[in-house]
C-alpha cells in the first residue's frame, strides 16, 4: 500500500527572504554557478521531488525482494523532511532514488525539474553534481585531503576559476563555522567537525536539495544537535530543501515534515 | 588543488606499501637494464664496426690459418681493385704468469700496417717507430697496461695456451681508443717475432709464414659485398679457400656460441617486466579494493565513471613511472658509474664497452609505463563500472 505526502505532518518552510539569505551568505558566494551546461529544469508543477508509483525490487538469487512498492512522494521546495522507519524498510533505497544514485524498477522520478528515469549514468552524475548535496552517516571525507580540499572537490567539476573556488570554499566553511579549520585533515577533526565539513562540501555547489543519510548516526548528542541546527539554518536561511533519513526521533523532531516508511510504503 | 591532487596524494597514502612497491619496481628495472646492457655489451663491437673494413679468414674455420702470401694478392690493385690497405694478424691469446689478469686478447700483427688499417686505436708516432725497430716490441691498451702495471720501456713476460713457453716482450707503446667500443685490454706485438720464434727450432712442426686473418680497408663501403665475393673467388682454386665478410659479420661470428645466452637474456628481461606487472597489479588491486567506498562517494557527489577510471590509471602509471625512474637512476649510478668501468677494465675482451645506453633507459621507462597501464586497467574498469550504491555499501 502506498500513501503520498497526505500522511505527513506539515510544518512547511517558506522561501527565505533576500535579507535572510544575505545574512547567511555575506559574500554572495552562493550565486548560481555560471555553468551554461547545467541540466535544464523542466516545468512539471508540484514539488521539487515528485515520485510517482515507484517500485524497487532486488533479487537474491532468483528470489525477488520488493523493497518499495507503488510509492508516491511529493516534497515541496524549501521543506525539511525527515524519513523514519525500521531497518530494511527501504529508507536508504528511497533516498538513493531521489538522489539519482539508484533507479526504480518502475515508476517515474522527477527531481528539481529533471526526469531521472530518462537520464544516462553520465547525465545523472553531472546532474547530481549540480543539484544534490550529500551528507552521509560516516562523513565520508577523503582522508588525504584537507577540509578545504574536501569541500572544493565538487567544484572541480565546474568551470569556476581557482580563485572563485577558494572564495566559495571559504564561505561554505564559514557557514558551518569551520573557517579556522581549513587546512586541517579529517583525522585532526572531531566527529562533529567532520560532519560539518561534509555539510560544507554538500552546499558548496549551491545545490537545490540536500539529502542526508543518518547524518547524526555517528555523533554524540551535542555534536548531533549542532549538525541539526546547522541543517535548520541551511533550510531556513538559504532555502535548501533537505530530505533526511534518520533513526533518531530527536533528529526527526527538528524537521518540518516527518514521514514514516515501513515495508516499502509510506505510512 | 586540481583533479590530479587526489591521485597524487593517494600515492603515499600507504607509505610503506608504496615505498616497497617502488623499490620492487626499481630493482626489476635495474635487472632489466643489466640484462639489456649485457646484450648490448656483447654486440656493441659488431654494431659499431667500421663499415669500410672487410675480414678474410679460412673458409673452414677461424682456427685454421692462411698462407701469408695471400696478403700480396689482396694488396695488388690489378687483381683486386677497391682495396686501400690490408693487414693481418694471428690470435695468440694472452695469459699473465703472475695472474694479475686471468686472460686478455693478444695478437701477432704486421707492425707496418696494423695501425694503419685498425685506426680506432691511437698510437704515438714515436711508439710506432720504436715498434718497427724492436723485434719483440709490444703495444698495449691503456687499461691492460695499468692492470699489468707496465709502462713504456718495461719488459713483459706472458704465456699462451696456443704457443707454449714464456714469451718475453718489451713494451714500446700504449694505444688509446678513439672509439668507445675499442678494446683497451688488448696487446699487439710483431707477427714476424712470433713467426721467427716458432721456427727457431728446425724440428718445429708448425708451418712457416701462416696468418690468422686479413683485415682490408676498402674505398667504397657500398661495394663491400662485391669486393668480398671477388676476394673469395680469387682464392677459390687455391688449397686454402677463404671466406670474406664485413667486420660486423666477422665480430658477430665470434658471438655465435653466445647467441643462445644473448637470446636468453632478452627473454629473461621480458620475464622481469612480467614480474614488475604482477607486483604493481597487486598493489593497485589492493588500493582500489580499499578505496571502493571512497570512489562511491566521489561518484555520488558527481564525479563520472571516467574520472574514477582516470584516478586509478593515473595513480598506477605514476607509481610505475616513479619506480622506473628510480630504477634508471640506480642503473646510472651502479652500472654506468661503478660496475661498467670495472667490467671494461677487467673483462674488456668480452665487454669492451659496458654501459647502459640511452635506448635501454628509454625502453625500461616505456616498459614501466606500459606495465602501469596494464596493471591499472582492470581494477580501474571494475571500480568505474561499479554501481554507486554498491560502492557506498562496501566498507573494508
Amino acid at each position: 500500500m502506498s500513501v503520498s505526502s497526505v500522511s505527513s505532518e506539515s510544518n512547511e518552510s517558506s522561501e527565505p527572504s533576500a535579507e535572510t539569505k544575505a545574512k547567511a551568505d555575506p559574500d554572495g558566494a552562493y550565486r548560481p554557478i555560471p555553468d551554461a551546461d547545467r541540466v535544464p529544469p523542466r516545468a512539471l508543477g508540484g514539488g521539487i521531488v515528485k515520485l510517482t508509483s515507484i517500485a524497487k525490487t532486488f533479487y537474491r538469487g532468483k528470489e525477488p525482494i520488493h523493497v518499495l512498492e507503488r510509492l508516491d512522494l511529493d516534497v515541496p521546495e524549501g521543506s525539511f523532511e525527515a524519513l523514519m522507519g525500521p531497518s530494511g524498510s527501504g529508507k536508504s533505497t528511497l533516498l538513493n532514488i531521489i538522489a539519482g544514485l539508484d533507479r526504480p524498477t518502475s515508476g517515474t522520478v522527477h527531481v528539481a525539474g529533471a526526469d531521472l528515469t530518462r537520464m544516462s549514468d553520465g547525465e545523472l552524475a553531472k546532474w547530481r553534481s549540480q543539484t544534490i548535496g550529500f551528507v552521509f552517516q560516516s562523513f565520508n571525507l577523503i582522508p588525504v585531503l584537507t577540509a578545504a580540499q574536501n569541500v572544493e572537490l565538487p567544484l572541480l567539476l565546474t568551470p569556476l576559476s581557482g580563485a572563485d573556488r577558494k572564495k566559495r570554499v571559504a564561505t561554505a566553511l564559514r557557514v558551518v563555522g569551520l573557517e579556522d579549520r581549513m587546512e586541517h585533515y579529517p583525522r585532526q577533526l572531531s566527529g562533529g567537525q567532520e560532519q560539518r565539513v561534509a555539510i560544507a562540501r554538500a552546499i558548496v555547489n549551491d545545490p537545490k536539495i540536500i539529502v542526508a543519510d543518518e547524518p547524526t548516526g555517528d555523533l554524540d548528542r551535542k555534536s548531533a544537535d549542532d549538525v541539526l541546527t546547522l541543517m535548520e539554518k541551511l533550510n531556513k536561511e538559504l532555502g535548501k530543501t533537505i530530505f533526511m533519513v534518520t533513526h533518531d526521533p530527536a533528529a526527526a523532531e527538528r524537521a518540518g515534515v516527518r514521514r514514516k516508511l515501513d515495508k516499502g510504503a509510506l505510512l | 588543488m586540481n583533479v590530479a591532487t587526489y591521485p597524487t596524494r593517494n600515492l603515499f597514502r600507504r607509505r610503506g606499501r608504496t615505498i616497497l612497491t617502488l623499490i620492487a619496481i626499481a630493482l626489476t628495472v635495474l635487472i632489466f637494464n643489466v640484462l639489456r646492457t649485457c646484450d648490448h655489451g656483447w654486440q656493441v663491437g659488431a654494431e659499431e664496426a667500421a663499415k669500410d673494413r672487410l675480414a678474410t679468414r679460412h673458409k673452414v674455420s677461424i682456427t685454421m690459418q692462411l698462407p701469408k702470401r695471400y696478403i700480396d694478392d689482396l694488396r695488388d690493385p690489378a687483381k683486386l681493385p677497391g682495396i686501400k690497405a690490408a693487414t693481418w694478424a694471428n690470435w695468440f691469446g694472452g695469459k699473465d704468469p703472475r695472474e694479475r689478469v686471468p686472460f686478455f686478447a693478444a695478437f701477432a700483427a704486421d707492425h707496418l700496417s696494423w695501425f694503419e688499417v685498425m685506426d680506432e686505436m691511437k698510437v704515438e708516432p714515436a711508439a710506432l717507430d720504436a715498434w718497427k725497430q724492436t723485434n719483440n716490441g709490444a703495444i698495449l691498451g691503456d687499461v691492460l697496461a695499468k692492470t699489468l702495471g707496465v709502462k713504456v720501456g718495461d719488459d713483459l713476460t706472458i704465456t699462451s695456451d696456443i704457443y707454449p713457453g714464456d714469451w718475453k716482450f718489451k713494451v714500446v707503446g700504449i694505444y688509446m681508443p678513439l672509439r668507445k667500443t675499442a678494446d683497451r685490454n688488448s696487446m699487439v706485438f710483431r707477427w714476424d717475432y712470433l713467426n721467427n720464434k716458432l721456427h727457431e727450432n728446425p724440428q718445429s712442426a708448425t708451418p712457416k709464414d701462416q696468418i690468422g686473418w686479413v683485415m682490408s680497408r676498402i674505398d667504397d663501403p657500398s661495394k663491400s659485398a662485391e669486393i668480398s665475393r671477388s676476394i673469395d673467388k680469387m682464392f677459390d682454386e687455391r688449397d686454402d679457400q677463404t671466406v670474406t665478410m664485413s667486420e660486423r659479420a666477422f665480430q658477430l661470428s665470434f658471438l655465435g656460441g653466445a647467441s643462445a645466452i644473448i637470446n636468453a637474456f632478452k627473454w629473461v628481461s621480458l620475464g622481469i617486466l612480467l614480474i614488475m606487472l604482477l607486483i604493481l597489479a597487486n598493489t593497485v588491486a589492493m588500493s582500489v579494493r580499499e578505496r571502493t567506498h571512497e570512489y562511491g562517494v566521489l561518484r555520488a557527489i558527481g564525479f563520472s565513471p571516467r574520472y574514477v577510471f582516470n584516478f586509478i590509471m593515473g595513480e598506477a602509471v605514476l607509481v610505475a613511472l616513479l619506480g622506473g625512474l628510480a630504477g634508471v637512476l640506480l642503473t646510472m649510478v651502479l652500472i654506468n658509474g661503478v660496475v661498467g668501468p670495472f667490467i671494461e677494465e677487467n673483462m674488456g675482451a668480452f665487454f669492451p664497452y659496458f654501459r647502459t645506453p640511452m635506448h635501454v633507459f628509454g625502453l625500461a621507462l616505456i616498459g614501466a609505463v606500459v606495465v602501469g597501464v596494464i596493471s591499472g586497467v582492470v581494477p580501474a574498469i571494475g571500480a568505474s563500472r561499479r554501481k554507486v550504491t554498491d560502492a557506498l555499501r562496501r566498507v573494508d
